[in-house]
This record gives structure tokens, C-alpha cells and sequence, in this order.
């Protein structure tokens, strides 16, 4: 049950760095030269929603 | 498939392994966890590197050690320290967060190195670690504005009478939030990817140990799947070193966030 549960959390995450790399690679295409600035903030953005993905994953394992 | 039968039960099994274990004393009274020898292994390693740096600090830097380190400094300066929180006060905080820094990059990349645990792969150093951030920011808050006057900002300006009241109280929360948040994300960080690089490190051993038992043409043949997981292995340990890097950078770069939001005049 725990593995399902992570898999479910897991979509959430997954979604989110998606649009992250979405919004980053059409702001890269209209402005090339902000490229190291944007480049910084999705690397923010998905570890802040990778983290989220991992609070699950370390739940599933510990809470048994 | 009888590799992949084991791997529950080795799994629990390498879980069980990153609670704390005391290395000398016990859990109880006093004594030292497997955390804890790590983390002091890793503050000399700071503390040695930067004292290091420091003597060979000169106006042009030479050699590839000074340059490196003056490269990361540089960057966080004009990325955390300009960038976030601005020319006037950037300079008496910059301190205390490339403190912060150094610490959790080098903690976070020692732990990887097979055989060492990273000192913030346990709650506690993680716990311990936000909340001197916690107290900082608080701290400079408290400073600036006065104990009565960092808790009347915490409720932006402009908001109407009955509803700046539900405001506050929600922002109230969330700054008594940021520490949880701050610690269990650096936490699952180092716990959950450390389990992922032990999974991955125990299905190569499982393949492999039938060949390792009896070396036949069949057991080697069997053996074939090891190497995929190793491979996997090694990307993983690759993308680990960055994480390490970019979870100091990020409880950095939040620390940052918190200290200007307590620094600014209402917001």
C-alpha cells in the first residue's frame, strides 16, 4: 500500500518539474541571454517540488 | 527471478542501518551516533579548507584550490548576497549564510563518499541547523523593528480592519512553519537518496552473488542484469553530488529569502 500511495504522490511532483522545465525552456527560446538567471530559478523550483516527492517517498518507508 | 524476491527484506534491512547507532556511549545518556562522528570529521574538513583559503587569499588569486573556492563565494555573493538581499545590508548577513553554505555542501558531500554518512542525514543536525535560522531571521527582525513592531509586520499594510487579523495569524504560521519545512527538506534530501543509491548498490550485489559463489557460465549469464544497475548506479551518484550542492544552495538561498522578509519595512 505504501508503494501505491508514494506512486500517487509521486504524479503531483512529477507535474510540477514538468511545468518548471516548460516555463523555463519558452522563456530560454523568447530571451536566450537570461539563460544563467532563469536556468537558477528552475533549479529552485524543482527542488522544491522534488522535495515534496521525497518527504513521500521517506514517509512510505518509515511509517510502515 | 530470485534477486528480486530478496530485495524487500535487504531493503528493511539497509533502512534499519541509517537510524542512529551509537558509536561510543549509548543513545540514552551521552555518547557519540555514527551522525555525530561524521559531522565532526566534516566541521574540521570546513574549518580546515576555509583557514586553507584564507591564508592563500591574495588580491590575484593563483592555483586551482584559491580559484575554485573564490568562484563559489563570487557566485553566492552576486546571486544571495546582491542579488536577494540588496547593496545597503548584504554585507553583515553574508556571514552567517556562507557559514551555512560551506557546512551542509561539505557535510552533504562527505556523506556520499562510500563508507562516511553525512552528518545532516539525520533529523536532529537538520532540525538543529533551521533552527538557528529560525532564530536568526527572527533575530534580525526583532532588531530592526522592535519585538511589538516585527510582530505587528508579520500582516502586510493596506489590508482592511477585520481581515488583517486572519492574515496575520496565517503568516504567523507560516514563519512558524519555515524552520519544519526547512529541516525536513534537507533531511528527506540525504535519507531518501541515500536509500535510493543503497537500493540500487544492493541489486548489483544480488545479481552478482551467484556468480561470486560458483563461477559457472550460467550464473555469469544471470549476472548480465547487475551490470544495467550499476550503470544506474553510477548516474544516480552522479545526480546525488549535484543534489548535495543545490540542497545547501537552496537552504541558503531561503535563509536569505526569510532574513530580507524580516528585514524589509512592511511588505
Amino acid at each position: 500500500m505504501g508503494v501505491i500511495g508514494y506512486g500517487l504522490g509521486v504524479i503531483g511532483a512529477g507535474l510540477a518539474i514538468g511545468l518548471a522545465a516548460y516555463g523555463v525552456a519558452s522563456a530560454m527560446a523568447r530571451q536566450p541571454e537570461v539563460q544563467d538567471r532563469v536556468f537558477t530559478v528552475f533549479i529552485m523550483g524543482a527542488a522544491f517540488a522534488e522535495a515534496l516527492a521525497l518527504i513521500g517517498f521517506v514517509v512510505a518507508l518509515v511509517v510502515q | 527471478m530470485e534477486a528480486f524476491e530478496k530485495l524487500p527484506g535487504e531493503i528493511n534491512h539497509l533502512v534499519s542501518s541509517f537510524s542512529s547507532i551509537p558509536v561510543v556511549g549509548d543513545l540514552m545518556t551521552t555518547g557519540i551516533t555514527q551522525y555525530t562522528f561524521w559531522l565532526i570529521i566534516s566541521s574540521l574538513l570546513v574549518l580546515i579548507i576555509l583557514f586553507a583559503f584564507a591564508k592563500r587569499c591574495a588580491v590575484v588569486p593563483q592555483g586551482r584550490f584559491v580559484n575554485g573556492v573564490e568562484f563559489v563565494v563570487e557566485y553566492l555573493e552576486n546571486d544571495v548576497g546582491i542579488g536577494i538581499l540588496g547593496k545597503e545590508s548584504w554585507r553583515r548577513h553574508f556571514p552567517f549564510l556562507m557559514t551555512l553554505f560551506f557546512f551542509i555542501a561539505i557535510n552533504n558531500i562527505v556523506g556520499i563518499i562510500p563508507g562516511m554518512k553525512p552528518g545532516t542525514g539525520t533529523i536532529s543536525v537538520t532540525a538543529a541547523l533551521a533552527l538557528v535560522a529560525f532564530v536568526y531571521f527572527v533575530g534580525v527582525g526583532v532588531k530592526n523593528k522592535g519585538a511589538w513592531g516585527y510582530i505587528k509586520s508579520l500582516a502586510p499594510k493596506g489590508v482592511m480592519f477585520p481581515l488583517n487579523i486572519l492574515v496575520w495569524v496565517i503568516e504567523v504560521i507560516s514563519t512558524l512553519l519555515r524552520p519544519i519545512t526547512l529541516a525536513v527538506r534537507l533531511f528527506c534530501n540525504m535519507f531518501a537518496g541515500h536509500i535510493v543509491m543503497g537500493s540500487f548498490a544492493l541489486m548489483v550485489s544480488l545479481f552478482a552473488e551467484p556468480l561470486i559463489q560458483q563461477l559457472s557460465l550460467s550464473n555469469a549469464a544471470g549476472a548480465l542484469p547487475g551490470l544495467v544497475f550499476a550503470a544506474i548506479l553510477f548516474v544516480i551518484y552522479a545526480i546525488e553530488i549535484f543534489v548535495g550542492v543545490i540542497q545547501a544552495y537552496v537552504f541558503t538561498v531561503l535563509t536569505a529569502v526569510y532574513i530580507q522578509g524580516a528585514e524589509a519595512a512592511g511588505h
